[in-house]
C-alpha cells in the first residue's frame, strides 16, 4: 500500500490505479455489517433495487405487494451503527399504488425529482418524487416484466418495455406517446437493456431463448442475434441454432464500459459477450443456478480491475471474476431467494434484496490495524500521559 | 457428531483463508506480474494431455470387449484444473491440430466425449475390418481426422466438400460414424457407443444415490471411492467421480480432512 502511495506522489503511477486496487480489495472483502442495515418496509418480497447516479444517496426499491420505497443511503448521525431510513412510501393506502407486484423500478437518470415504475397490473408509471402520484401512465396488454431508460441519452428520452408480448414497445416520456415498436421476438420479453456507451444501442432477452441487439434509429429489424456457438452451426441440434442459450434467456447486464455484455439463462450458463460483434466470448462461469421464471437483477461492479460480476444464485449471491470465469465468493445471508441486487460505486457497497423481505448491505471490511501499530501507539499513548502527569505535578 | 462439526469448523476456517489470500494477492500486483507468463501457456497445453491420458486409463476397455476406443468427457477436466476457461481453450488447440476428436453424446446438450484421433480410428478400422464398408469408412476418416473438427455434418458438406455420395453416406451411418440429426444432417459418432452412454448414465445415477443417500447428503471424497460398487456402477468410481464433480452436480468442499462431496439440491437427475 504504502509503495502505492509512493508511486502516485512522485508521478511514477497513474492515480487510477491505486484507487483501482483498493477498490478491489474493498470489494473482495464484502462482508455483511452489524453496524449496517437497511429499513424493513416490505412485507413481500423485494423484486428491484436501484440506486441514484448523481449522488448515489438514493435508493428505491419495488416489491411484490407492489409498494415503493425510497431509502437514505447516508449516514449522517456521528455513530457506526446505522439504520438506512426509509424516507417515503408509496403503501397500499395510496391511492395510486400498483395493484400487482412491481417488477422494475428506476430512477430518472438525470435527477432524483422523477422515478418510472412497471408491474404485473399491465402498467407503467411515471412518478414525481416530491408528490408521490404519478405523472404519467401507460397501458399495456399484457404483464410488464421489465423496462429501461438510457443512462447515457441526451438526445432521446425514450424508456423501453418489455411485455408478454413479443414486440418491444419504446415510449417516450417527452409525448407521452407510444412511439416505436421492435418486431423480431417470438417469445415473452423478459429483460431490456440500453447501452452504457451508446444511447441508440438497446439489448434484449426473451423466453424464445435469443437476444437481440437493436439500434432504434433504424426502421428495419435488429442489428445481430447473439449466437452462443458463434455460427458454428454444427455443435448442437438444428432447433437450438442461433440462440443465445438454451433456455430462456432471463438476465441482461451491460459492463461499465459498454463494451460487454452479461446474459444469464434458465440452463444454468451466463455467458459474455463483445457487445460490438455479438461474439461470444467463451469465458466459462460454470454452472450458475437460475430457476428465476421472470426476469434476474444481476450487476457488475465498477472501477475495479478486474471487474466482477455479482449473481443472485438461489439463497445467496455469487461473486464473479468477470473475464476469469472464477467464481470468487459466495455471500450467504439471506433467508430465502435472493432477487436482485446493487452495486454502489462510491463506497463499493452490495445491495440485495429478496423474497424474505430484506435488503442487506455487504460492507467492505475496514483495515484492521496491524500489531506492531496496535503497540507503538499504545506506547506513545503511555508516553504521553507520563509527560502530562510529570508536567502536572510541577 | 464431532465429526460433522469438525467438518463445519474446517469449512469456515478454509474459507476465511481463501479471503485473505486474495486481499493479499491485489496489492502484489507486481510480483504476478514478474511470473513468467510465457512458461505458464507452454506448460498448461502439455498438462491438459497428461490429464487427458490420466483419465484414459480409468476407463474400463474391457467392459466393451476391447471394441470401443477410450472415451472421456470434457467436464471431467474441469475437476481436474481450476480455470474451466483455459481449459476449454487448450480442448479447442488440441482439436484445430487434429490430435482430439469432440462428439455431442446426445444426452446432454452440454456433455462432450473426447477421444484421441489415432485411438479412434484404430478402433473403428479394426471394427470395419473385413466389412463391406471398410473403404468408404477409411477415406472418411482421411477426410476427418487432420482438418475437420465439425461436430455436424449437413448433406451439402458431404456432397459438395467430401464428394461422398448418398449411398456411401448410408455406408457410413450403418457403420456407426454418423447418426442421423435432422433430415439431412448428421452428427459424428463412435460406433458402438450405445452401450456405453447406458452404462454411463446408470452409472452416474447410481453414484449420486450414493452421495445423497448419505448422512446430511455429504461425503468424504476417499470414503467413496472406497465404497463397494454395485451391479449397475460398471465403470471405475474414480471415472464417476470427475464425472460428477466437473459437471457440478455435485458441491466440492476443501476440508481438513480431504475433499467432501454435496449433493446439490434441484438436479434434474
Amino acid at each position: 500500500m504504502l509503495s502505492f502511495l509512493y508511486a502516485r506522489q512522485s508521478g511514477l503511477d497513474d492515480p487510477v490505479r491505486l484507487r483501482r486496487a483498493e477498490s478491489t480489495r474493498r470489494v473482495l472483502s464484502l462482508e455483511l455489517n452489524h453496524n449496517r442495515d437497511v429499513d424493513r418496509i416490505h412485507g413481500n418480497g423485494i423484486n428491484t433495487l436501484d440506486i441514484e447516479v448523481i449522488d448515489g444517496r438514493y435508493m428505491l426499491s419495488g416489491g411484490s405487494d407492489g409498494v415503493i420505497v425510497i431509502y437514505d443511503l447516508e449516514n449522517n448521525s456521528k455513530k457506526p451503527q446505522y439504520t438506512c431510513k426509509a424516507i417515503c412510501t408509496v403503501g397500499r393506502s395510496s391511492r395510486h399504488v400498483h395493484k400487482f407486484s412491481v417488477e422494475t423500478v428506476q430512477w430518472y437518470p438525470h435527477d432524483t425529482g422523477m422515478f418510472v415504475s412497471s408491474s404485473f397490473d399491465k402498467t407503467m408509471k411515471v412518478w414525481d418524487t416530491e408528490t408521490l402520484k404519478p405523472a404519467e401512465e401507460f397501458q399495456f396488454d399484457g404483464n410488464v416484466y421489465c423496462h429501461h431508460m438510457s443512462p447515457v441519452a441526451r438526445k432521446h428520452s425514450l424508456v423501453a418495455v418489455g411485455t408478454k408480448d413479443p414486440k418491444v414497445q419504446l415510449c417516450d416520456l417527452k409525448s407521452g406517446s407510444r412511439i416505436h415498436i421492435l418486431q423480431g421476438h417470438r417469445g415473452e420479453i423478459l429483460s431490456v437493456r440500453w447501452s452504457p456507451r451508446y444511447d441508440h444501442i438497446l439489448a434484449t432477452a426473451s423466453t424464445d431463448s435469443r437476444v437481440h441487439i437493436w439500434d432504434v434509429r433504424r426502421a428495419s429489424g435488429s442489428l445481430f442475434t447473439l449466437d452462443q456457438h458463434n455460427g458454428d452451426k454444427s455443435k448442437t441440434s438444428s432447433e437450438a441454432v442461433n440462440t443465445a442459450h438454451n433456455g430462456r434467456v432471463n438476465g441482461l447486464c451491460f459492463t461499465a464500459d459498454g463494451l460487454h455484455l452479461l446474459t444469464t439463462g434458465t440452463d444454468d450458463r451466463m455467458r459474455l459477450w463483445n457487445s460490438a460483434t455479438g461474439e461470444n466470448t467463451l469465458v466459462n462461469y460454470g454452472k450458475v443456478v437460475n430457476e428465476s421464471r421472470k426476469g434476474l437483477k444481476f450487476t457488475v461492479s465498477r472501477g475495479c480491475s478486474p471487474e466482477f460480476v455479482f449473481v443472485p444464485c438461489g439463497s445467496s449471491v455469487a461473486v464473479y471474476g468477470l473475464h476469469s470465469g472464477e467464481l470468487i465468493t459466495m455471500l450467504r445471508g439471506h433467508y430465502n431467494n435472493v432477487d436482485c441486487c446493487e452495486f454502489h460505486p462510491d463506497y463499493q457497497e452490495l445491495y440485495s434484496g429478496g423474497k424474505d423481505c430484506n435488503i442487506l448491505a455487504w460492507v467492505p471490511v475496514l483495515r484492521q490495524p496491524d500489531i506492531e501499530d496496535e503497540e507503538t501507539n499504545s506506547k506513545r499513548v503511555k508516553h504521553c500521559l507520563y509527560l502530562y502527569r510529570s508536567a502536572g505535578l510541577d | 457428531m464431532r465429526k460433522q462439526l469438525n467438518k463445519k469448523v474446517a469449512v469456515f476456517k478454509s474459507r476465511m483463508n481463501r479471503k485473505r489470500a486474495l486481499i493479499a494477492d491485489t496489492f502484489c500486483l507486481t510480483k504476478r506480474r514478474r511470473c513468467a507468463a510465457d512458461s505458464v501457456t507452454g506448460e498448461s497445453q502439455a498438462d491438459i494431455r497428461s490429464s487427458l491420458q490420466y483419465l484414459v486409463t480409468l476407463f474400463s476397455r474391457k467392459l466393451f470387449n476391447d471394441s470401443l476406443p477410450p472415451v472421456v468427457l470434457k467436464h471431467q477436466l474441469y475437476s481436474l484444473h481450476n480455470d474451466k476457461t483455459s481449459v476449454d481453450k487448450q480442448v479447442n488447440e488440441l482439436r484445430e491440430t487434429g490430435e482430439l476428436l469432440m462428439f455431442q453424446l446426445g444426452f446432454d446438450s452440454e456433455a462432450f466425449a473426447l477421444v484421441f484421433a489415432e485411438d479412434f480410428r484404430a478402433k473403428v478400422l479394426q471394427g470395419e475390418a473385413g466389412r463391406g464398408t471398410l473403404g468408404t469408412v477409411e477415406k472418411f476418416l482421411a477426410k476427418l481426422i487432420p482438418s475437420c473438427s465439425d461436430l455436424s455434418f449437413n448433406k451439402e458438406k458431404m456432397l459438395k466438400e467430401f464428394l461422398f455420395t448418398d449411398s456411401e453416406i448410408t455406408q457410413l451411418v450403418k457403420s456407426g460414424v454418423l447418426t442421423v440429426r435432422d433430415a439431412g444432417s448428421w452428427w459424428l459418432s463412435i460406433p458402438n457407443s450405445g452401450k456405453f452412454i447406458k452404462y454411463f448414465i446408470k452409472g452416474r445415477k447410481a453414484v449420486l444415490g450414493m452421495v445423497k443417500k448419505s448422512k446430511y447428503g455429504e461425503i468424504l471424497q476417499t470414503e467413496l471411492e472406497g465404497r463397494r460398487t454395485t451391479s449397475q456402477v460398471k465403470f471405475q468410481m474414480k471415472y464417476h467421480i470427475h464425472d460428477i464433480i466437473g459437471a457440478e452436480l455435485v458441491e466440492c468442499i476443501q476440508t481438513t480432512s480431504g475433499t467432501l462431496l454435496r449433493y446439490v439440491d434441484g438436479n434434474v437427475n
